[in-house]
């Protein structure tokens, strides 16, 4: 048996990357009061072992470095309100069948046992003004006019 | 009136914010003869315009924020080059430059259409920065682009592949269309001219190294020539062999025929 967790590991310094997207978006007409971004990692693995993997994540500092991200175990498996998640597609961003068959998942080079599929978005958070989440015709606009690039991209909205 | 009395095309050479090749750029072209100058992000939009070419070098534009040439596509400087463009003015985008063209819709332009139809993706099969020496062979007619049309049918250019995200990437049908309707301009293959897979350096779809919209007035090709445009610059052992001589070390090589084939396209 499996389960699936969200590990998202996000900026707690000032992301210039979301700030340029942000004012690039705003100049295409993409109205948004802010933008956020954060890397996920969808992990199915053995629960006996998620105490652990999740310290091999935290122990990676090519993906996490605790003085300047967050990272948390997301409950949700799926995109929220004013959610944009992009993967690409027959890339990097999903581990192998024969990784797992062979028990060889790894991430930044680090293998992983007890994980038996790993997938990599990126994850964009919009809001509106007053803070609420950004509806899906803006999300879907946003996606369209630059966070994702359907030649060899997949956007994921709630 | 002789080419010579001719007012001289001009050539703008557009820096964004990370741009890093611009100089190596501006030599190849200055090289051919061409009057070319560097121009900022924040220079004045109409003097922009009034540029008779683009060329758009290497770097990593923006930080590459978002996805490799996705800002910079959307930058300012890039509605002068969408006008001129549409005008039939000659564009040539190399390495980053090929990824805002292809960001921006510009390239490969099928059907006349302006819009986003495929990508440079991160190299497969690592996802890894590779730079690496590399031969790409014209694979259309040389007048199918205005920019290879100073080229001899088949000629193998030597060039310098250094990217992250150098893999060409659409859709299935996209592809196809790309394939059928010639738009791939130049393939990877090795120093005798042979395309094999393993000329491949980042497994680009359709072995793609370059590829132009449909017009042929625009051109986006990811490794760099003129990283290979003096015999200094070159990998095999012309290189050992030039030591010791300043005027062979100096003289042009293989990548310069590229900038010559632009300069005679604008000499037309």
């Amino acid at each position: 048996m499996t389960v699936t967790r969200c590990v998202e590991v996000a900026l707690t310094i000032p992301d210039n990357e979301a700030e340029t997207a942000l004012a690039t978006l705003r100049r295409l007409g993409v109205e948004l009061a802010q933008l956020r971004r954060a890397d996920l990692y969808r992990v199915e693995l053995n629960p006996a072992q998620e105490d652990a993997v999740i310290a091999t994540l935290r122990d990676l500092e090519t993906i996490y470095n605790p003085n300047k991200h967050s990272l948390r175990v997301r409950a949700d498996r799926k995109p929220q309100a004013g959610e944009l998640w992009v993967e690409e597609l027959h890339g990097e961003s999903r581990s192998s069948a024969a990784a797992a068959r062979a028990g060889q998942v790894r991430i930044a080079g680090r293998l992983l046992p007890g994980v038996t599929r790993i997938e990599r978005f990126t994850a964009w958070r919009m809001l509106e003004n007053g803070g609420e989440a950004a509806g899906p015709e803006v999300v879907a606009r946003a996606a369209q006019t630059l966070l994702c690039n359907p030649a060899f991209q997949k956007a994921t909205v709630r | 009136m002789s080419v010579s009395e001719a007012r001289r095309a001009r050539v703008g050479i557009l820096i964004f914010p990370g741009t890093n090749s611009e100089e190596e750029t501006l030599r190849a072209c200055q090289a051919v003869g061409l009057d070319t100058e560097l121009v900022h992000w924040n220079a004045d939009l109409d003097a922009v315009r009034s540029f008779d070419a683009y060329v758009l070098p290497g770097g990593f534009a923006y930080e590459d924020r978002v996805r490799a040439g996705a800002i910079a596509a959307h930058d300012r400087l890039m509605l002068a080059v969408r006008e001129g463009a549409a005008a039939g003015k000659l564009v040539l985008g190399i390495c980053n430059g090929a990824q805002v063209l292809l960001e921006s819709g510009l390239a490969p332009g099928l059907d006349g259409a302006v819009a986003v139809q495929a990508g440079f993706a991160k190299n497969a099969p690592h996802g890894k920065f590779r730079s690496t020496h590399v031969y790409v062979k014209l694979a259309i007619p040389p007048n199918r682009c205005a920019i290879t049309a100073g080229l001899s049918p088949g000629a193998v250019i030597p060039a310098w592949a250094s990217h992250c995200e150098g893999r060409l990437a659409a859709q299935l049908d996209v592809l196809d269309r790309i394939s059928r309707a010639n738009h791939v301009a130049f393939v990877y293959c090795d120093a005798s001219g042979n395309v094999t897979p393993e000329a491949v350096p980042n497994g680009s779809a359709l072995g793609a190294a370059a590829v132009t919209n449909q017009r042929g007035n625009v051109l986006a090709i990811m490794p760099h020539p003129e990283r290979d445009a003096w015999t200094f610059m070159h990998h095999d052992t012309s290189r050992e062999q030039a030591r010791g001589n300043a005027s062979a070390m100096l003289a042009t090589s293989g990548g310069i025929a590229l900038f010559e084939s632009l300069a005679k396209a604008l000499a037309r």
